[in-house]
């Protein structure tokens, strides 16, 4: 199983190897339990047997206001994620191919170090002047201000591994550059383009911050709904679990997919190891 | 306008208009006393939001509260993620399977992590508090002394994959001479790691500490899930500062010279961060 030669080492990288997946696991197998549980034996400590019931699950998707944060984050996030890729491809291909954008690389490096306090008092202002608070649209602008810098810097990487003579090529074969690009390179680095893509969604889709001052009501997406479940006024913990692990088990299955491309993505180019 | 400034320029738009518009108009409003309940009598103040953030007691106690939480969780992060991949990296068989599993808790919201370590180690029904009890542990974590230690291992939780997918890519793109020629001299695990693994992997190690670093002063879903920067200030840190004078005082303005305040110190954390390792260089 482990490369050591010793006994005792190989037993002991086994223990923390197992104690390290028993840490990340044990938070989702708790709370998968407690959204089955029956209520009466909700936040019981120390109750592992039940007959389980779905009845949380039932109250959250069929008679609650779930569905329709799930669908608020989906639209927000897939907006997001659309206008994002539609100006960062070029962009980045620039970035990738021109001269003279050096510069331009590290400001999309600082642009996503843009902390959200900064950005925050003036989305809310406007919005707020603009009587669109509690609409998705503002939500929208306020994640590409994070979502499109990531996406652009995952893209540039992903623009730079693909060799020039493919373009050259097919400037030669009469492709105006712009049709090299969009015809030829778009499709290559289709793979980077769906990591980013993953990656960009997953950004939106998790943002509580935003999120929390710039929706109300009417569109409220699920990281803020999840945090209304406990308040001071008290807590369903069975709801909450549901309502917790509906927004996480997407972004799971969907993290899967990018593993392998997240490292060079988060590298962006500028890293070489 | 030639293609390549063609292909650029939606980009710029966007951007012009989703960060650098509010971006100088945050800096307009730290430079105004700029209230949202009086949007109407907007007062110029120079720089003295600037001045009465840096004297604030809650402002130094915020920032201070979150270096210690910068330090604390980016710390544990990078040493106990080197650990890891090394031993992931070790591993003959299931290595693909323990590393999805492994690097699950930073794609999920952060929100839903700290509710989810505020129900599990909760004083009353929390599952980790109640089994510690059994055994003689009585831990209330997130009374005043543990809350931010709380905090910081729940950060832990969450990116120490971050860290662990970093190295993991770092060391596979290691070179296998070195470690061949340590062997053939002799080398142990800890002096190979000590003298070729470690000076091989940092400038991973550089990168990964700067991201995280910069990602952990922004810190705030664990702290609004959780404590509310309680108990007292215990837990304000800087973001829920901001988020506090901004939205529940309504003062923007101070508000707005506090997130640019935190710009500076993260910039000269950055800076020295990237110097020392730099001047670390020269040494050798």
């Amino acid at each position: 199983m482990f490369e050591f030669s010793k006994i005792s080492q190989r037993a002991a990288a086994w223990f923390a190897i197992v104690l390290a997946l028993f840490v990340v696991l044990f938070p989702f197998v708790w709370v998968f339990l407690e959204s089955i549980k029956p209520p009466a034996l909700g936040a019981r400590p120390d109750v592992w047997i039940f007959t389980p019931t779905w009845a949380n699950w039932g109250d959250v998707l069929f008679r609650s206001n779930v569905p329709m944060n799930i669908l608020n984050s989906f639209v927000v996030a897939a907006a997001t994620v659309a206008i994002s890729l539609l100006v960062g491809c070029p962009a980045a291909y620039a970035f990738s191919r021109f001269r003279g954008y050096q510069g331009a690389r590290y400001s999309i490096l600082a642009a996503e170090m843009m902390p959200p306090a900064i950005l925050i008092l003036p989305f809310f202002i406007v919005l707020y002047r603009l009587q669109m608070i509690d609409s998705l649209i503002g939500v929208i602008a306020a994640h590409l201000s994070f979502v499109v810098p990531v996406v652009t810097w995952f893209l540039i990487g992903f623009f730079d591994e693909v060799p020039r003579d493919l373009e050259n090529q097919a400037m030669i074969d009469g492709y105006t550059r712009f049709q090299a690009f969009y015809k030829v390179i778009l499709p290559v680095v289709r793979p980077g383009i769906a990591a980013a893509a993953v990656f960009g969604f997953v950004l939106s889709w998790n943002d509580l911050f935003y999120a929390l001052l710039l929706t109300g009501n009417e569109s409220r997406t699920l990281p803020v709904a999840i945090a209304g479940y406990w308040t001071f006024r008290g807590v369903d913990m069975g709801k909450m679990a549901v309502a917790i692990l509906i927004a996480i088990i997407p972004v799971l299955i969907l993290s899967f997919f990018i593993q392998k491309h997240l490292v060079k993505g988060i590298g962006g180019g500028a890293v070489k190891y | 306008m030639p293609l390549k400034h063609k292909l650029v320029l939606p980009l710029v738009a966007v951007l012009s208009a989703v960060m650098l518009y509010p971006l100088a108009f945050s800096a307009w409003i730290s430079l105004h006393d700029y209230r949202l309940t009086r949007l109407d009598d907007v007062q110029w103040r120079g720089l003295e939001n600037y001045g009465f953030m840096l004297t604030e007691p809650a402002f130094q106690n915020a920032m201070k509260n979150t270096l210690a939480f910068v330090f604390g969780a980016v710390s544990l992060e990078l040493t106990i993620g080197l650990a890891l991949a090394i031993l992931v990296r070790k591993m003959l068989r299931f290595q693909n399977f323990v590393r999805s599993i492994l690097l699950a808790p930073m794609f999920i919201t952060p929100i839903a992590v700290g509710l989810m370590f505020r129900f599990l180690l909760n004083s009353q029904m929390g599952v980790i508090t109640y089994y510690l009890g059994k055994i003689g542990i009585t831990i209330d974590w997130f009374g005043t002394e543990l809350a931010l230690f709380s905090i910081i291992l729940i950060d832990v939780w969450q990116w120490t994959p971050f860290m662990l997918l970093m190295f993991l890519a770092g060391l596979e793109a290691l070179p296998k001479a070195p470690f061949e020629a340590a062997r053939v001299d002799g080398a142990g695990g800890w002096l190979t790691f000590r003298h070729v693994t470690l000076p091989m992997l940092r400038p991973v190690i550089v990168v990964a500490l700067i991201i995280r670093a910069l990602d952990a002063f922004k810190v705030f879903e664990y702290v609004f899930a959780i404590t509310r920067g309680g108990p007292g200030d215990a837990t304000e840190t800087i973001m829920y500062f901001i988020y506090k004078t901004g939205f529940r005082f309504f003062r923007m303005g101070e508000a707005a010279a506090a997130a640019f305040l935190l710009v500076v110190v993260t910039m000269i954390l950055v800076i020295a961060l990237v110097w020392a390792t730099k001047s670390n260089e020269e040494l050798r």
